[in-house]
């Protein structure tokens, strides 16, 4: 698709004035409970960039995921190996604030999982893209950057979207895409603004050889950007490019630590984990 | 890796990015769609406004009448108002009224952009919509309304229209509070029903005023003092206000589920697709399944009659939840029953969609059946004999469902042989209710029956397939009509409501042999309609 000749141009970003600015850290100030009050508190000291503390999730009676403690560090890249419905999904779901905990709390960079600080720190790539019908691949960059601050040019918007693979359908509709190029949008959208922990989903999943290349070449720029990196895969071998792997079954922790991609076949014990299945 | 600018205007992105799209979605807007669906509209009003004259009426009260409408008008305009902050409750505590692009909650509300900046537009224009439909329905309702009632039309149609806008903005603001609040499901039920239940005491003339009389008030302000609707519409604008203010505190995981089910629920609405609203519905509801049934039924490997196992085994895995609803359904049905026995006739399609609804819960394992046909054909019976092994637990549950509603009518007013008559009505209500929801389950569109049927009469045949379950299902209430009758002329009421009940059994029984040969039947008409077809390889 390509952009009308009489088409509106897109928006620009704008900085604040230096009155709104001030009103708004005075908002934050006085504002006394919920999320903003850490916009106006320092920030803890905190172990790790991503904080679990008995973080659960139940429906009704079924225990989506068992009390879980956890500390990723900064600049730390984690895989999260499970069988389908062993709370995978559900952790990173909560992490990014799109489920409720059933109780114990998350930090990410010190805030509570939700508080604005914590939503620009952390970046969600979720495994069932979900993206605008009327943008296109570009315009969805250049909204999401606009949403977290990045004044970005089009030279840098034309290099993560040649890097992810997309260059020649970047004025495409997404909505009209395979659910391989759907997921390479979905990434380029998780990237194109600053975050200190990344969290993704089942991302090798519809994509191809080059694509998994562009992907892996992605997440290992973004860690050596100092940002942590957590991977939820059925993809045995990613493993052994991280350096921790977390297992999860029935919504339980059983494995914390480096591993091989044998030790996760048997650690999971799912013939699913085979490599090439 | 980008960076962020920390003094960017956010929100000032945020609505200028929503301002471009909203200019190019006009840029690219089809006029002549539009037009079309604007002249849809406008004839759709004006029959909504006939059919309103027709039902209001055009002769003037008496000034007997004038003063029973003085006395209890705002009683029954406090149940409108009641039943509207019902649904604004239970709409909030699932997670409503909102109802977002299924990429904002995804992309703009896990931004860091401030929650209630930027949920203010999309609830503006959803409250912005709603006053303007109430504000419409004020104006017309009053317009008409002033004919028959003394006063000004002028007065009435202020006073409409104040109500209608009071009642809807109070309603938009109690669900944004429940949302806010996280106002648990349970809870926003009970308070729904306790309201609504207030609202039925007062017009009955059970309590001296209910909660929502207040804004019944505003409705009868040209013959009733204005004080109780002032404040009436105070605590609305206060309640709005709270609601709007709160905007922030939304639950992404209930906005999210909502603006991926809404969607399809409306599509599946404007279908007629009655099994995927309520697939849609109890989604939204997050009703599931219990994961330890009622009654734990062991399984010893292959056993005899798995279907009706199967149904029994499903029905005791349902969730607290639905056997609430049924309850509620079957003392809605037999409180209705007994409205028309005491001769308020109307009643009758009360009592029926009651029985409709409760057997769209009690065939859920023949619904299961008709949501898989790959597994359905993969069996080796007939779909038709399938069909009909799901029927006697759904019977079953419709047995309970009609026995609460013995109950319910029974107790309300006992009087001699009460009993005895509701005992004889109670199966025909049960078997009405499963024919009646067996019917819409299998109610797909049949082009063989659509080509028998004149053009002049396809409308017509339309809307009667679309009606045709809940006839069925109101069909179940004829005893009690027959009683009536029977009653009414001295004659045995008892007897012949045990005649009608054996007639809609027999009624029943061709609903099973059409449930069974469904197919077969297709095929001959298929044959009859075009001979040659069938022959063709």
């Amino acid at each position: 698709m390509t952009e009308p000749a009489d088409a509106p141009r897109t928006p620009q970003p704008r900085r604040r004035s230096r009155d709104q600015a001030a009103r708004r850290a005075r908002l934050a100030r006085d504002k006394a409970t919920g999320p903003s009050r850490a916009r106006a508190a320092p920030p803890p000291v905190v172990t790790g960039v991503l904080l679990a503390r008995r973080a659960s999730k139940s429906y009704s009676d079924l225990v989506a995921l068992a009390p879980l403690d956890l500390a990723v560090a900064p600049g730390e890249r984690v895989a999260l190996v499970g069988h389908n419905g062993s709370g995978k999904s559900t952790f990173l779901r909560l992490a990014a604030g799109l489920l409720e905990l059933t109780s114990g709390a998350i930090e990410v960079a010190g805030y509570p999982v939700g508080a604005p600080e914590a939503r620009a720190a952390l970046s969600f790539v979720p495994d069932n893209p979900v993206l605008y019908d009327d943008l296109s691949v570009r315009e969805h960059l250049a909204y999401i950057a606009s949403l977290h601050g990045v004044d970005a040019s089009e030279e840098q918007l034309n290099e993560l979207i040649a890097a992810i693979g997309l260059a020649d359908r970047a004025d495409d509709l997404p909505a009209r895409f395979s659910r391989g190029l759907r997921q390479k949008a979905a990434l380029a959208v998780g990237l194109v603004r600053p975050f200190q922990v990344l969290l993704v989903d089942e991302p090798f999943v519809g994509l191809d050889v080059p694509g998994r290349e562009a992907l892996l070449r992605l997440l290992d720029e973004a860690h050596a950007a100092g940002a942590a990196i957590v991977v939820a895969t059925h993809e045995p071998s990613y493993v052994e490019r991280v350096d921790r792997c977390l297992a999860l079954r029935d919504g339980r922790l059983i494995h914390d630590g480096p591993t091989t991609p044998d030790e996760v076949v048997r650690l999971v014990g799912d013939q699913a984990y085979a490599p090439g299945a | 890796m980008f960076t962020a600018d920390p003094d960017a205007d956010l929100e000032y992105s945020l609505a200028e990015w929503r301002r471009w799209r909203t200019r190019r979605r006009i840029a690219e807007l089809a006029w002549i769609d539009a037009l079309y669906h604007a002249e849809l509209t406008g004839l759709a009003c004006a029959v909504a406004f006939y059919a309103l004259a027709g039902v209001i009426g055009g002769a003037a009260l008496s000034a007997s009448q004038m003063a029973d409408v003085s006395r209890t008008g705002d009683a029954w305009l406090g149940l409108a108002a009641a039943v509207a902050l019902a649904v604004g409750l239970r709409s909030g505590s699932r997670g409503g009224p909102l109802v977002l692009e299924q990429a904002d909650v995804r992309h703009v509300l896990l931004s860091p952009v401030d929650r209630r900046r930027a949920l203010l537009g999309p609830a503006l224009r959803q409250i912005r919509f709603q006053l303007f439909v109430a504000a419409c329905g004020g104006l017309a309702v009053g317009f008409l309304a002033a004919h028959r009632l003394t006063g000004s039309t002028a007065g009435w149609m202020a006073s409409a229209t104040a109500f209608a806008l009071a009642t809807v903005a109070l309603a938009f603001g109690a669900a944004l509070v429940a949302s806010s609040l996280r106002l648990p499901s349970w809870a926003g039920t009970a308070l729904a029903i306790g309201l609504v239940a207030a609202a039925a005491a007062d017009v009955a003339g059970a309590i001296p005023a209910s909660p929502t009389a207040p804004w019944g008030r505003i409705g009868m302000w040209p013959v009733q003092p204005a004080a109780p609707g002032i404040v009436a519409v105070a605590i609305s604008l206060v309640v709005l206000g709270a609601g709007l203010a709160r905007l922030g505190r939304v639950s992404l995981e209930s906005a999210e589920r909502r603006s991926r089910l809404v969607g399809q629920l409306r599509f599946a609405a404007t279908l007629q697709d009655v099994r995927t609203v309520v697939v849609l519905r109890r989604q939204l509801a997050l009703e599931l399944p219990r994961l330890r049934p009622w009654v734990r039924v062991r399984v010893r490997g292959t056993e005899r009659r798995p279907v009706w196992r199967r149904g029994l085994r499903g029905a005791l895995r349902w969730p607290a939840a639905r056997v609430g609803r049924l309850v509620l359904l079957g003392v809605v049905a037999g409180l209705a029953l007994r409205g028309v026995w005491a001769g308020t006739t109307p009643l009758l399609a009360l009592a029926g969609a009651a029985l409709f609804l409760a057997g769209l819960d009690a065939t859920e394992a023949m619904a299961q059946e008709l949501d898989h046909p790959s597994l359905t054909d993969s069996v080796p019976v007939t779909p038709g004999s399938l069909r009909v092994r799901h029927l006697p637990v759904a019977v079953g549950a419709m047995a309970l469902v009609a026995a609460v509603g013995v109950a319910a009518a029974v107790l309300v007013e006992p009087a001699t042989g009460a009993l005895e008559l509701a005992l004889v009505c109670a199966p025909a209500a049960a078997l009405a209710g499963v024919a009646g929801a067996g019917a819409s389950l299998v109610a797909v569109p049949d082009p063989v029956e659509a080509l028998l049927m004149p053009p002049e009469v396809t409308g017509a045949y339309q809307a009667f397939r679309i009606a045709r379950p809940l006839v069925l299902a109101i069909a179940g209430t004829l005893p009690v009509l027959a009683a009536r009758a029977a009653d009414g002329a001295g004659g045995p009421a008892v007897a012949v409501a045990g005649t009608a009940t054996l007639a809609v059994a027999a009624g029943f029984g061709v609903f099973v042999a059409w449930l069974r040969s469904r197919e077969a039947l297709q095929k001959a008409l298929q044959a009859a309609v075009n001979p040659r077809k069938e022959n063709r390889p």
